[in-house]
């Protein structure tokens, strides 16, 4: 499938330069068509043919993510997604103040784009699961208004922040609860964790967004990332269909699992925080 | 957690030289941590408690990179010291 940019413009933030600069230096290296999210506003038949014929490469410069809320709206197909005030936060460095780009602002222009040519190039997912868990059947349901929401009755952990473990073997499968996918909405992209990743009880293993949020998972669990669900990283409505079986995301080897648990809800406790939750909404 | 959530300090902090009160934290928030005033801070965070720990999705929301989290490791660890009874200063 072709690939096309869609960026931030950046016009009133150093954020938004660099993602301007990430974008064009972008396009360079991939072959990618540039979609200007101005023009995409006044005239979409202009890129009808590259929204449909091309995954998109969503470049933001801050939190506010206008590009993708664009792409959100136009329901596209995204493979990968850059937030340039993460990146550079994670490279340490701060940016410049002026709109016009400087050395610090056009070197972490280049970087952020090695890193995604990287990982374009590199396959995203060299694990297959090892664990193997069948669908539950049986659950607890909390009622509020007109929805319910479904929590299974056996053999799952959750954190209070709506993710849940379920152990085997020295393993853990990892997701998000019925509760948390109807208050997403339709989920349009799962950022996951690096396999081989580290990653400490509470915390990140990627995240998920949809048009109403961005959601941080919270690891219930410490442990090593030891695979990621290819069939949601293709599909992230998966999550929305079933969100304790085949919408699962990740799997960990554990390494505290005994620890763990002290700081973990039992399916009855999980169920006392989504009613108190849903009655706060 | 087992720990009654007020000993818990985990909630937003808001950094007003940064803010430029666009409310896409309040609009997003559904525990109503944030509450809207007249004045200078048109946005303070008024019920912290509220705040679900280790939640940061309003931060996600802010553009201007405004709003702050304590540490994780840091909250993990009082949490399990209050757990286990003991003293904390």
């Amino acid at each position: 499938m072709k690939r096309a940019i869609l960026s931030c413009n950046g016009l009133d933030k150093a954020e938004g330069s660099v993602a301007r600069e990430v974008a064009i230096r972008a396009a360079d290296a991939t072959g990618s068509e540039i979609i200007c999210p101005v023009l995409l506003n006044r005239a979409m038949a202009r890129y009808k043919k590259a929204l449909t014929d091309s995954s998109l490469i969503v470049v933001d410069g801050c939190s506010t993510r206008c590009a993708t809320k664009l792409a959100t709206r136009l329901e596209a197909k995204v493979a990968r997604k850059v937030l340039v005030s993460d990146a550079a936060k994670a490279s340490g460095q701060a940016l410049e103040s002026t709109l016009s780009l400087g050395p610090k602002g056009l070197a972490l222009a280049q970087s952020i784009v090695d890193d995604l040519v990287r990982n374009l190039n590199a396959p995203m997912l060299a694990v297959e699961p090892v664990a193997d868990f069948e669908t539950p059947t049986e659950y607890l349901v909390v009622t509020h208004d007109k929805f319910e929401f479904r929590i299974p009755v056996v053999d799952y952990v959750f954190n209070e922040n709506d993710v849940w473990a379920r152990a085997l073997d020295g393993v853990a499968r990892v997701g998000i609860s019925d509760y948390m996918q109807q208050k997403l909405t339709d989920i349009s992209y799962f950022d996951p964790p690096k396999v081989d990743a580290a990653v400490e009880q509470f915390g990140e293993l990627g995240s998920l967004e949809s048009a109403k949020a961005v959601f941080e998972i919270i690891a219930p669990v410490a442990g090593i990332v030891t695979a990621v669900n290819p069939a949601v990283v293709d599909n992230p409505g998966l999550i929305n269909e079933d969100p304790y079986g085949a919408g699962w995301l990740v799997e960990m080897k554990l390494t505290e699992w005994p620890q763990d648990q002290e700081l973990l809800l039992d399916p009855a406790a999980y169920a006392e925080i989504v009613k108190r939750k849903a009655a706060e909404e | 957690m087992g720990v009654p959530r007020d000993q818990i300090p985990w909630f937003p902090t808001i950094d007003y030289d940064k803010c430029n009160f666009c409310m896409e934290c309040d609009t997003f928030c559904p525990h109503r941590v944030f509450e809207r005033r007249d004045g200078d801070r048109k946005l303070v965070v008024a019920n912290p408690t509220n705040c679900v720990v280790f939640c940061r999705a309003c931060s996600k929301t802010c553009g201007p990179d405004a709003i702050s989290f304590p540490s994780k490791p840091e909250t993990i660890a009082r949490i399990k010291q209050i757990r286990e009874g003991a003293a904390v200063k």
